[in-house]
């Protein structure tokens, strides 16, 4: 786990680089076990718990775009929400003329993906610490444009229940929803996984290690950035028409600065990893909504907190952040 | 005489005030990104502090305003220093330093509005100067304009502090490399704190002064910090020339934009990052000499 990026590259499908002391079918029935029980859990616990675990799958999603980002690519982002935001809108826009689930699903990744092929442009001129501060400035500035002209104003818009499949009734039942999350989460989760088994990902991480490199080998490494910030941008617009099956509901607000730290402490806390950026995520929603609901409030606080201890946490520090903010190797 | 005064100077005029508002904040921002290395995500909520402290201590009178501004400074110097020691275990690790202020600035937020409330609050500026002057056909606040002159005595200030004084060499000599500075026996640590308390006593200060133009409420200390962050960007890190023009120019955007193609400012702004961006491409943006 002493991630200094080897230039051999070792990981061909198997997860040896993490879990090397784990026996191999320890992890999948670990794996197993945890699929299961979130198949369950709509007949173990109550409504409540249902809608924050949609919540927290739908900022799972988010929080692997974040690490596509930040674990592969070596940039930390810090306006992912932006992204979610603009496919939550297309999936609500979508809404009025279908509610087919799947459908909205494929609108708002391509929307996401666009938006983030748009404003990439942008950001993928910047690396290190200027990289998160232009992507924190694009997500305030669509938070401000949504608030101007996206339909609804401030006050946002609501989307009538989706469907899952053609036939089927609307899902109003926070069960089937949470249901329906699960599944566009591991198709997506699925989707995901073979992408960083791809030699784009390899090549990623090479550019997070050390990017003149890859451009001496032939690599134009600013198209393959503005690549990988477009698919993540497409994983946050997906993130969004999620969002838009839980909540039913989009306001510029879900842009604010708050839901893209999430995802980017999540992915932090997942360092280098996508399992554990989802778990990173279902983490942190707990700390905000659960625990804060049983102290009585100050979810900000709690997630403060959560930050705080991330920072002073000794932690793995990632092959691409070592070498991208290019101070200390661990 | 007549003639200058338009619905868009007025607007402009304005535009000044905003944008003189904005570099005093950003300028601590930009000093402390370019001396200490720090992008701190409080710096938002220290302009926010100086506001509540406003609304707080403001009566009306003169004797409100000067204790009000007399707390910022010394609420500043604490919160730029407080800031400093957090982030001083966290050196050379500029993520987590922006986790580790993100975190303060989250709590601060949270508990300014259990102690605050939820709702904006309105901040009147002393009695002397709460009415407003004809100019032309218009009237145009008293505060504003005074706002402006304590603008510009600000501008002339920090200019003669960074550009003119031994202080300003230390610390542009610091900003310029850190390395050679050190070598020359100059202590990087203590001015990379006083920096921050500074920084930190310019935004709070900025907080109680601005409380009347951008009054205190929740989601102000974000609002703040992008702004700034967008001024330093533009600007340049570390340069104070810079972010003088680029907070003049915020501010024409976010008074004079909004007012001739509405709804269009964020995207001036976001155009504006990208041509600067553009321009000077990669290099001339290292945060600090690397």
């Amino acid at each position: 786990m002493t991630t200094t990026l080897t230039p051999t590259p070792v990981p061909t499908g198997t997860s040896t680089r993490r879990c090397g002391r784990l026996p191999s079918w320890g992890l999948s029935a670990v794996g197993a076990l945890g699929l299961a029980a979130a198949g369950a859990l709509p007949w173990l616990v109550n409504a409540y718990v249902i809608s924050l675990a949609a919540t927290a799958l739908v900022m799972a999603v988010l929080a692997m775009s974040a690490q596509l980002l930040v674990g592969w690519a070596g940039l930390a982002p810090l306006g992912q929400a932006a992204y979610l935001v603009v496919g939550a809108y297309t999936a609500a826009s979508i809404a009025t003329a279908t509610s087919l689930g799947p459908l909205q699903l494929l609108a708002a990744t391509a929307a996401g993906a666009v938006a983030a092929a748009v404003t990439g442009l942008l950001a993928v001129r910047a690396r290190g610490t200027t990289f998160l501060m232009v992507t924190f400035g694009l997500g305030e500035l669509v938070h401000a444009a949504a608030n101007q002209w996206a339909p609804g104003g401030s006050e946002g818009v609501h989307a009538p229940p989706v469907v899952a499949l053609p036939g089927l009734p609307p899902m109003v039942r926070p069960g089937w929803v949470y249901l329906y999350v699960l599944a566009c989460t591991l198709v997506i989760g699925v989707a995901v996984a073979i992408l960083v088994r791809t030699r784009f990902a390899l090549l990623l991480r090479g550019i997070a290690a050390h990017e003149p490199r890859v451009q001496a080998a032939g690599h134009h490494t600013g198209w393959m950035l503005l690549a990988a910030y477009t698919l993540a941008g497409g994983i946050a617009g997906a993130a969004g028409a999620l969002a838009i099956a839980v909540t039913r509901y989009v306001s510029p607000a879900d842009a604010a600065m708050g839901i893209s730290a999430l995802a980017l402490a999540a992915a932090l806390i997942g360092s280098g990893s996508m399992t554990g950026a989802c778990a990173g995520a279902i983490l942190l929603v707990a700390a905000r909504d659960w625990a804060s609901g049983l102290l009585g409030g100050h979810g900000p606080t709690l997630l403060g907190l959560a930050f705080l201890l991330l920072a002073y946490l000794p932690r793995h520090r990632l092959a691409g952040l070592t070498t991208r903010f290019p101070r200390r190797r661990t | 005489m007549g003639g200058l005064v338009t619905p868009y100077t007025i607007t402009a005029l304005d535009g000044v005030a905003y944008g003189l508002l904005l570099f005093t904040i950003a300028a601590g921002l930009t000093l402390i990104v370019g001396v200490a290395g720090v992008f701190s995500m409080a710096h938002g909520t220290l302009y926010l502090a100086g506001a509540y402290l406003a609304w707080h201590l403001a009566d009306g009178g003169w004797t409100g305003l000067a204790l009000a501004l007399a707390a910022a400074v010394v609420v500043g110097v604490l919160g730029g220093a407080g800031l400093a020691a957090a982030v001083r275990p966290l050196t050379d690790r500029p993520l987590d330093q922006v986790l580790a202020t993100l975190g303060i600035a989250y709590i601060a937020a949270d508990q300014f509005s259990a102690v605050f409330g939820a709702e904006p609050r309105s901040v009147d500026p002393p009695r002397a100067v709460a009415g407003s002057i004809s100019l032309g056909d218009y009237q145009y606040p008293i505060y504003r304009l005074l706002f402006i002159a304590i603008g510009l005595a600000v501008v002339a200030a920090l200019f003669w502090l960074v550009e003119r004084s031994r202080v300003g060499a230390v610390v542009r000599a610091v900003v310029a490399d850190p390395g050679m500075a050190a070598a020359t026996g100059l202590r990087i640590g203590i001015v990379r704190t006083s920096v921050l308390a500074g920084g930190g006593a310019l935004a709070v200060t900025a907080g109680v002064l601005g409380a009347p133009v951008i009054g205190p409420a929740p989601g102000v200390d974000t609002t703040i910090l992008v702004y700034s962050l967008i001024v330093c960007v533009v600007g340049g890190l570390g340069s104070i020339r810079g972010a003088l023009l680029a907070a003049l120019g915020v501010g024409q955007i976010l008074t004079l934009g909004v007012a001739i193609v509405p709804g269009a400012a964020a995207f001036i702004l976001a155009a504006a990052m990208l041509a600067v961006l553009t321009v000077r491409h990669r290099t001339a943006l290292p945060g600090r000499p690397s």
